[in-house]
């Protein structure tokens, strides 16, 4: 299987900072990061939760018991996280890196991803939760390792978000 | 019995395994586990209703060497029912999740809960993938529920039928407070927090 390079780069920033717990709800694109953590990185854990606030309850967990957590998902569930972002993380000072795979940003083709997608940004800033964006493909490790070391060098929980331009591959890019 | 009475009981009973972190779901259950005795490892979570299984899970996870406790609510868990199938999967030997369950919303005013209307948590727990459990109605058979839980490989999920009391105190507001003082504790003092000292 191909590894596409922002996934590299996600899960070599990931690493890099230290984290080895990854608490996630999948989605298409974060296929690619989770295949190349289970295949090329034994010692970082994979947890599946089956919904975002469930995720960040675990991810908080971790924390407590020195872990690093990474949570990731895609923009669609942070209006599942908000209870638990802007009444445990936050309050509590605990940090997680936030890996969030957009939806409804330029690329987008279903309509119903569309609101949430456009908020992603204004949500994060009305509850103060800083984010970054990885703008290319060769970006991403960069963006994720630096987002991660000021979450736990501060003890506030960070945003790096994933366009879909650098997570879906657009065909007229694909040569024949 | 009331809520009250098995927390008092169940801190009674954990008091020679020294310092066991013990996670309490909001309200309630909290006041209560501060009114039977406040303890650094008490972690009193203020708000996200239904995560304190899940912040219980993620601790088993980070420190195997750890019993961990959780005090959750029969409303708060069936906001979460999902961490029932999570715990189910990953399976930390460590976790023991006691559930009060007073078939209402104690918090808020007493509205019932589905528990009142024959939803069963431990029955639950059970189809989700969790072997051990109990459903226990008495003080002594919580005791010995928890001493059972303590000793052999879980996860447990204990469901323990009460009453509710109202409680006439509160744990400490600050929630920074109640986290670095939590991890110092449990040994994961953050760096520059005076060892979390009070």
């Amino acid at each position: 299987m191909n590894q596409p390079e922002w996934a590299a780069g996600v899960c070599a920033g990931l690493h890099a900072a230290g984290s080895r717990h990854v608490v996630y709800v999948p989605d298409n694109p974060l296929s690619h990061v989770l295949r190349i953590l289970n295949e090329r990185y034994a010692d970082v854990r994979t947890t599946v939760a089956t919904r975002e606030e469930e995720a960040f309850g675990i991810a908080a967990g971790l924390y407590l018991g020195g872990a690093k957590p990474t949570v990731m998902l895609q923009s669609s569930g942070l209006g599942n996280s908000l209870n638990a972002l802007t009444s445990l993380l936050v309050p509590y000072r605990i940090p997680a890196l936030i890996v969030i795979s957009m939806r409804g940003d330029a690329g987008e083709w279903n309509e119903a991803q569309v609101p949430m997608g456009r908020a992603v940004r204004a949500i994060c800033d009305a509850i103060g939760i800083p984010h970054a964006t990885a703008e290319t493909p060769a970006a991403t490790e960069e963006a994720v390792r630096l987002v991660a070391q000021t979450a736990f060098g501060t003890r506030t929980a960070g945003v790096c978000l994933l366009p879909r331009k650098v997570t879906v591959p657009s065909p007229a890019r694909v040569v024949a | 019995m009331t809520r009250l009475d098995a927390t008092r009981r169940l801190v009674g009973a954990l008091a020679p395994l020294g310092d066991v972190p013990i996670v309490a779901s909001l309200g309630h259950p909290a006041y209560d586990l501060y009114a039977a005795g406040d303890r650094p490892a008490n972690f009193y979570t203020w708000g996200s209703m239904g995560l304190a299984s899940s912040v219980g899970l993620g601790l088993a996870m980070a420190r195997p060497d750890l019993r961990v406790f959780v005090l959750d609510g029969d409303g708060s868990l069936l906001m979460n029912l999902g961490s029932l199938a999570t715990i189910g999967w990953v399976r930390p030997a460590n976790l023991v999740v006691v559930v009060w369950d007073n078939e209402e919303y104690g918090t808020t005013g007493g509205q019932q809960t589905a528990t009142a209307h024959g939803s069963d948590l431990e029955a639950a727990a059970r189809a989700l993938g969790t072997a051990a459990t109990a459903t226990v109605r008495s003080l002594d058979a919580l005791a010995a529920a928890v001493a059972r839980a303590g000793a052999e490989p879980g996860p447990w999920v204990i469901v323990a039928k009460v009453a509710e009391s109202v409680p006439a105190v509160k744990p400490p507001l600050d929630c920074v407070f109640i986290k670095q003082r939590f991890m110092a504790a449990i040994g994961e003092a953050e760096p520059g927090t005076n060892g979390g000292s009070q």
